[in-house]
């Protein structure tokens, strides 16, 4: 049934959105992960990527998590001389995460899962409007 | 004679197996919203010809005056061909989600009507058969 095959499209999506939200979620958990100690880098900020696919059973175009990069900003400082992570200078390199970007990047996946939601919902809807000509 | 072979029967399947058709690009366009690169698309109407089905003919009042006004052009119906979308993103994605989560919305009222008025035909089938009171 074709209807079927649009919830499978919308859960496609939801699972995207999902995994982009739990690389988000790794970010945030890891904002102060800086190095044990002095020459090893900090924790680096991770990026999900997005890609389309094109499935043959649903005949359909599916989203799906692509390979997570790694973001290569720069590092931030902290100047904290008794850190053992510290340079002979007296500054710790710490994550290249950004809470407020991270906090938003986490908001518009939370709108789009919703949207997926609301679409499966709908097509619900459908279905079960089709089935009622049955009642006559 | 089969039921779908019925003129109207045949119509109404049509629309819906298009309603169909249509949750399933919106649902593509909504689930690749993020998607770099990815351009919204809309599936067209379908044709049913002209001999199919005929455009209602519109009440218009007559002028009994030269000071009365013609009516209003057109119907306050919806514009189609506004479908195509306003917003591209850097990234090259022009899924407005807003827009999209609207025409799923239609899209499943036209597909609710289409239904009722498939089960109304039937009753009067029914109807047409059943033994009399």
């Amino acid at each position: 049934m074709d209807l079927m095959k649009t919830i499978m499209v919308a859960a496609s999506g939801l699972k995207a959105q999902s995994g982009r939200m739990r690389v988000i979620a790794e970010n945030m958990a890891n904002v102060d992960s800086v190095a044990p100690r002095a020459g090893l880098d900090p924790y680096r900020r991770r990026v999900p990527t997005f890609e389309t696919s094109f499935d043959r059973e649903l005949n359909a175009e599916v989203v799906k998590l692509g390979r997570i990069q790694k973001d290569n900003s720069d590092f931030g400082t902290r100047y904290e001389p008794g850190h053992p992570a510290a340079d002979p200078r007296g500054y710790v390199r710490t994550p290249n995460v950004n809470t407020l970007v991270e906090q938003m990047d986490f908001r518009q996946a939370q709108r789009s899962y919703e949207a997926n939601i609301g679409v499966i919902g709908t097509t619900r809807r459908m279905i079960s409007r089709t089935l009622d000509i049955l009642r006559g | 004679m089969s039921i779908t072979g019925l003129n109207v029967l045949g119509l109404l399947k049509t629309k819906m197996l298009w309603h169909q058709d249509r949750q399933r690009v919106l649902a593509e366009n909504v689930a690749n919203a993020d998607t770099p690169g990815f351009k919204a698309r809309e599936l067209r109407m379908p044709d049913f010809g002209q001999s199919a089905v005929s455009a209602p003919a519109s009440v218009v009042m007559a002028s009994t005056n030269p000071l009365h006004q013609a009516p209003m052009g057109g119907g306050a119906g919806r514009d189609d061909r506004r479908s195509h979308t306003f917003e591209i993103t850097p990234e090259g994605n022009s899924v407005v989600l807003e827009e999209e989560i609207l025409k799923v919305g239609q899209n499943a009222m036209d597909h609710q009507m289409v239904s009722q008025l498939y089960s109304r035909s039937i009753g009067l089938l029914r109807k047409a058969i059943s033994r009399p009171a």
